[in-house]
């Protein structure tokens, strides 16, 4: 008897497991609303598709200006390791004389909030100016709104006094 | 060796003009052509040289001013804006004499006030016709033409053939309704286009037109008619190409198109060394950074735009005999200056002077750099001394763009770049340019891929400018950075889009400072056409930061005292974008 209570609570147990993740409220594809968000130019348009797997998040960005388009992958898993992602370029601000540098591995910790509503990076990266390397962090808060179709996303970069706030909108179906 | 050197040459004629009006007529036309001959030989003795367009020996006393209307669609009132334009570029071909007003819109600003310039400094009385007035126009002006070349209207790429044909043929452009206009003023058809081009791609039809005209079409110029595609067109450049009997035509330097890039490739090989491509690339076919990069790599002079206007009637203005080009230099060359542990910006607005903020409010309330073509020295000189008159004290001149025209140095080949630069050299002399601004689309731009110079590239620029205090690169922001024997060689380390709030470009600024953080920092930004003063001041003065915004000949000093910045080129690993 004791063995069945804990096989049918161990089944309970995976199926609201898969349930909750399944329905991550953060999964599907997003699309910038350009007057409700930070100016994010040079860039014209931000896409972001957002897959979860259990704590497998994948965040595929693509931004894009006219026929010139970057397209980047970031794979984490939400814990307590710390995250390697390799990466070569960092489109975030091509104003500032800023580039990618030091081994080009960022160094992201992710955690759920809110029971999945939230996902919290924060991400440890060297970047290069004219007078050579500089740590810096960004924290990224990405919240999905009540009904399910707005996903905000705000950005703190320890260099930068003005937090960013891009708001997207749901382009397939929750 | 040049036999002349142009800042002479130049210097001569003015000297020479001032001295041949005293003379009598036979005398004077004598004095005239051996004065002539001296600029052809000066400028034919120059390595690298093209002929100068035909310049009067004054200003006119008289010119006409036609306005034109504000539609330039295919379906309003091109067909009538391509006739006047056609006929400026004949009617103007030996002597300055028409000048389109173009509407307020027109991206180039300096429509009017160099009117204005031309009335005061150089005394011309301009008649002003009705807008788009083409009947009064050819009754002045049709005796300059020998008859007319027919455009199809439902062959938009035909206007770009009858342009090509009007030069040749000494023509004006005309659409079907306006024939009986043409020949009401005397002029017979001499080509008609209708119904040949339908149904053909723009390779077939241009490939049509090399086999008719080319042969006597100019080696020193090639019109790329482009920009504006679909229904608009604004071919404000046609006249100087109708003028000099330019081969025109929107071909593409795109890979995407190899029957077009092919042509055109084989086309622009067949041009003079050093000679001038003007105009613009097509906005629906290829990328600006795809075709500066292919007429660069043939070593050829890019002059931009499209719908630059009146350089037909502007190419032929001298320069009064009482001016010569003074920039406004804060430090002399050999000077030595200090820099202090602050942070330092300096601006430089480019392509500003023409289609920017010049004519704004604010100019003259910080310091502020500007970008000169140094290509107008031949193709707009009158532009150039307005500018150069109208400078306030804390206007200072730069050099662009990387060379004598507009071009990309990573894509020039290793035994054309001296003589080009030999050119630009003597451009910087004659405009008193103690500052060359470099800027490479070849592998990227300021969205991917890199702008920056490798090594020997740089070592190129040092050893072909021995007089410049320093070098700027970039557009975007870039990463290559030097000094050698206290001349410095700085990227910008900011680009001001046009449509960024003041409030995060002060935040960009900012976090600028915070990743830089020994002082001295040196920030070099580049202002983007548009922005105008006013904003970049309001962005200034509401950073948190103390800054001090300096001239750029003052910054170059500054930052050859004190090298806070690392010395790097173009590495290996540089991300590389060939302009999709």
């Amino acid at each position: 008897m004791t063995s069945l209570l804990r096989i049918l609570s161990f089944v309970t147990l995976f199926q609201l497991c898969t349930l909750a993740h399944a329905a991550s409220p953060l999964a599907g594809t997003w699309r910038i609303v350009p007057e409700q968000s930070t100016d994010f130019t040079p860039w014209r348009t931000y896409d972001l598709t957002i897959t979860v797997d259990g704590d497998d998040v994948t965040l595929d960005r693509r931004l894009a200006w006219g026929r010139r388009a970057y397209e980047d992958q970031t794979s984490i898993t939400v814990g307590p390791d710390v995250n390697l992602v390799p990466t070569d370029f960092w489109p975030d601000n091509r104003h500032i004389g800023a580039y990618l540098g030091g081994d080009k591995t960022q160094r992201i910790s992710a955690t759920w909030l809110d029971d999945g509503r939230i996902l919290r990076l924060s991400n440890d990266l060297v970047l290069e100016t004219q007078q050579g390397s500089r740590a810096v962090n960004i924290l990224s808060d990405y919240k999905v709104s009540a009904n399910g179709r707005q996903l905000t996303l705000i950005q703190l970069r320890s260099t930068r006094n003005k937090p960013t706030v891009y708001v997207f909108e749901r382009v397939d179906t929750p | 060796m040049p036999f002349f050197r142009l800042p002479f040459a130049a210097t001569l004629i003015r000297h020479s003009a001032l001295v041949i009006r005293r003379f009598r007529p036979r005398v004077r036309l004598a004095a005239l052509l051996m004065g002539h001959c001296a600029l052809v030989i000066a400028h034919s003795g120059t390595a690298g040289a093209q002929p100068l367009p035909h310049r009067a020996e004054r200003a006119p006393e008289h010119a006409v001013i036609i306005p034109l209307s504000e539609n330039w669609r295919m379906d309003g009132d091109i067909p009538t804006n391509v006739l006047l334009i056609s006929l400026q570029g004949l009617a103007n071909r030996d002597a300055p004499r028409v000048y389109l007003e173009y509407p307020t819109h027109w991206q180039w600003e300096i429509v009017r006030p160099l009117v204005t310039f031309m009335e005061k400094r150089h005394g011309t009385q301009f008649e002003r016709l009705g807008l788009n007035d083409a009947d009064t126009a050819l009754a002045r002006f049709a005796r300059h033409a020998k008859g007319y070349v027919v455009w199809d209207r439902e062959v938009r790429t035909s206007v770009n053939v009858a342009f090509t044909a009007a030069g040749v043929l000494d023509a004006i452009v005309v659409s079907e309704e306006l024939i009986p206009l043409a020949e009401k003023h005397g002029l017979k058809k001499v080509e008609d286009l209708r119904g040949i081009f339908r149904g053909k791609s723009d390779f077939e039809i241009y490939s049509w037109a090399v086999d008719r005209y080319w042969d006597r079409c100019s080696r020193d110029y090639y019109a790329v008619l482009g920009g504006h595609a679909g229904m608009e067109m604004q071919p404000g450049v046609a006249d100087f190409a109708v003028m000099q009997r330019a081969f025109c035509a929107d071909l593409s330097a795109n890979p995407k198109h190899p029957e077009e890039l092919a042509l055109l490739t084989d086309l622009l090989k067949r041009q003079n060394p050093a000679s001038t491509v003007i105009g613009w690339h097509s906005y629906a076919k290829d990328t600006e950074g795809q075709h500066t990069t292919l007429t660069g790599s043939l070593g050829l002079k890019m002059e931009g735009l499209h719908n630059l206007p009146n350089v037909s009637y502007t190419c032929q203005i001298p320069l009064t005999p009482d001016f010569q080009f003074k920039n406004n230099h804060h430090v002399a060359p050999d000077e030595k200056l200090e820099a202090k542990p602050k942070v330092y910006i300096a601006a430089l607005a480019t392509d500003a002077m023409g289609i920017g903020t010049w004519t704004k409010p604010g100019r003259g309330e910080i310091p502020y750099g500007w970008q000169v073509l140094m290509g107008w020295l031949r193709l707009n000189p009158v532009a150039l001394q307005f500018f150069y008159e109208d400078k306030s004290d804390n206007d200072y001149f730069v050099g662009g763009l990387s060379g004598p025209g507009y071009m990309y140095p990573k894509s020039i080949p290793a035994d054309k770049f001296p003589p080009l630069m030999a050119t630009a050299r003597e451009f910087m002399a004659e405009l008193d340019l103690r500052i060359l601004e470099i800027m490479d689309y070849s592998e990227g731009n300021r969205h991917l891929g890199n702008t920056d110079l490798p090594k020997e590239l740089v070592d190129r620029y040092y050893a072909e400018f021995p007089d410049a205090i320093g070098f700027i690169n970039g557009y975007g922001t870039a990463r290559t950075f030097d000094l050698r024997d206290g001349v410095p060689l700085i990227s910008y380390d900011y680009y001001l889009d046009v449509n960024r709030p003041v409030d995060e470009a002060a935040a960009d600024l900012e976090e600028l400072i915070q990743l830089n953080p020994v002082r001295p920092y040196f920030m070099l930004i580049h202002i983007r056409e548009s922005n105008t003063i006013e904003k970049v001041k309001n962005i200034l003065s509401s950073l948190s930061e103390e800054v001090e915004v300096v001239p750029v000949d003052t910054f170059m000093k500054l930052a050859a005292s004190q090298q806070t910045y690392r010395t790097r080129y173009q590495t290996e690993d540089d991300p590389i974008d060939l302009n999709p």
